[in-house]
């Protein structure tokens, strides 16, 4: 079909979106992108669903650590918060989400708020609670592999 | 001003540190450290403080299976803590909570067995204690027991609107996985019927709460509007003249 003329066609806003998870999380795009309509429809119902339209544009994630660009109508960007604060968990693992900025085209918002990842993380053993633990350290954030599970530290517990 | 309440580790999954990171990160000013009272969290709150540039508030929740143990356990902590919580939830411990003025905030009072009526506001608002209006709920839940858990936060906020009880609002994130930033609260507190205004006032009221509380545990405080002066300091003295 013949596109629409410019001015009829839809808005769109980008939001640009910083993950954070454990290290051994491996979910994709399409586990998150489920996520978020999951969430979207259970905040707003399918009609504010629709409404929102959210889609994930661009997505990366490594050793907990990720971004992702996500697309909404112009003008829902507060609704769109609130369905990106709902997303507690992809595929079993909890992921932190923050909305760092919105912007009117993908490549501004790229450049103002999806960091291009530094050195890879660093793997090493701490002295953690009167137990020696492997962690995964970046950015002065530690991330320590305990019996029960991971738990977040920062290299001032380790001082 | 607003602040976030969390439960570090031994109580949640992260450090205060870790915690004070992400806060830090979120634009948050400050997190008061609420742990339960029998998991309290071993940290330098100036250290933190210092090294993530964010206000770190000692606190407890006191959490106590029946109204004259937690009196006990209010009694203790109370002297030495910057922010005392009680952890709501059942009939017996909200009312406990509402009627002591020593109690800084009722937390959760929904969860579980909770409620909360006329009678418990009216005597909150007496006594000046926060009521929580949780959204950790909110933000991990789905299905019925969300629904629920919205009805009793809707009642929750018509009662504290039409008494005008004081209340705080908490993501009361357990690791720094499950803070949510300032203006992501706001816009799930907009999509769940509290006004944008209302959830920056209850971000904000622990740090009040902070304030208010830290003058009256400095040396120098005597009662509310009196305070003691050291005469060898006139610059302590504030008035000019003697």
């Amino acid at each position: 079909m013949k596109h629409l003329p410019k001015h009829l066609r839809q808005r769109w806003r980008y939001l640009g979106v910083a993950i954070e998870t454990w290290p051994d999380a491996a979910f994709g795009r399409r586990d998150f992108q489920r996520e978020l309509w999951y969430a979207a429809q259970n905040l707003f119902g399918d009609a504010g669903s629709a409404d929102l339209d959210m889609t994930i544009l661009r997505f990366d994630l490594a050793d907990g650590d990720g971004a992702a660009v996500v697309r909404t109508r112009r003008g829902e960007e507060p609704r769109a918060r609130a369905a990106l604060a709902c997303v507690a968990a992809v595929d079993g693992d909890p992921v932190g989400i923050r909305v760092r900025g919105v912007s009117g085209t993908v490549r501004a918002c790229e450049e103002n708020y999806i960091h291009r990842r530094r050195e890879p993380p660093d793997q090493r053993h701490v002295a953690f609670e009167d137990a020696e633990e492997p962690a995964v350290a970046r950015d002065g954030k530690v991330d320590v592999r305990t019996p029960e599970g991971y738990s977040g530290a920062t290299t001032l517990d380790f001082q | 001003m607003t602040y976030e309440a969390v439960h570090a580790r031994p109580d949640g999954d992260s450090t205060v540190a870790r915690l004070a990171l992400t806060a830090s990160d979120y634009g948050f000013d400050g997190v008061v450290v609420r742990n339960h009272g029998d998991a309290l969290a071993d940290y330098d709150p100036e250290a933190v403080s210092e090294t993530y540039d964010v206000d770190v508030v000692p606190a407890v929740e006191v959490r106590a299976d029946d109204p004259s143990q937690a009196s006990g356990y209010v009694g203790n902590h109370r002297p030495d803590t910057v922010v005392l919580a009680v952890h709501g939830g059942t009939v017996a411990m909200n009312r406990f909570a509402v009627e002591q003025a020593a109690v800084d905030v009722l937390a959760h009072p929904m969860r579980g067995d909770g409620d909360f009526n006329h009678v418990l506001a009216k005597e909150a608002a007496a006594n000046g204690v926060r009521v929580e209006f949780s959204l950790r709920d909110v933000l991990d839940c789905t299905g019925g027991r969300r629904v629920r858990r919205l009805q009793s936060l809707r009642k929750l906020r018509e009662l504290v609107d039409y008494y005008d009880v004081p209340y705080v609002v908490s993501a009361d994130p357990a690791s720094h996985l499950q803070l949510r930033a300032p203006r992501e609260l706001v816009a799930v507190g907009e999509a769940i019927g509290f006004s944008g205004e209302q959830i920056e006032t209850g971000l904000a009221e622990w740090g009040r709460i902070a304030s208010r509380n830290r003058e009256r545990l400095s040396d120098s405080f005597v009662e509310p509007g009196v305070r003691r002066v050291d005469e060898r300091d006139p610059s302590a003295t504030g008035d000019g003249h003697d």
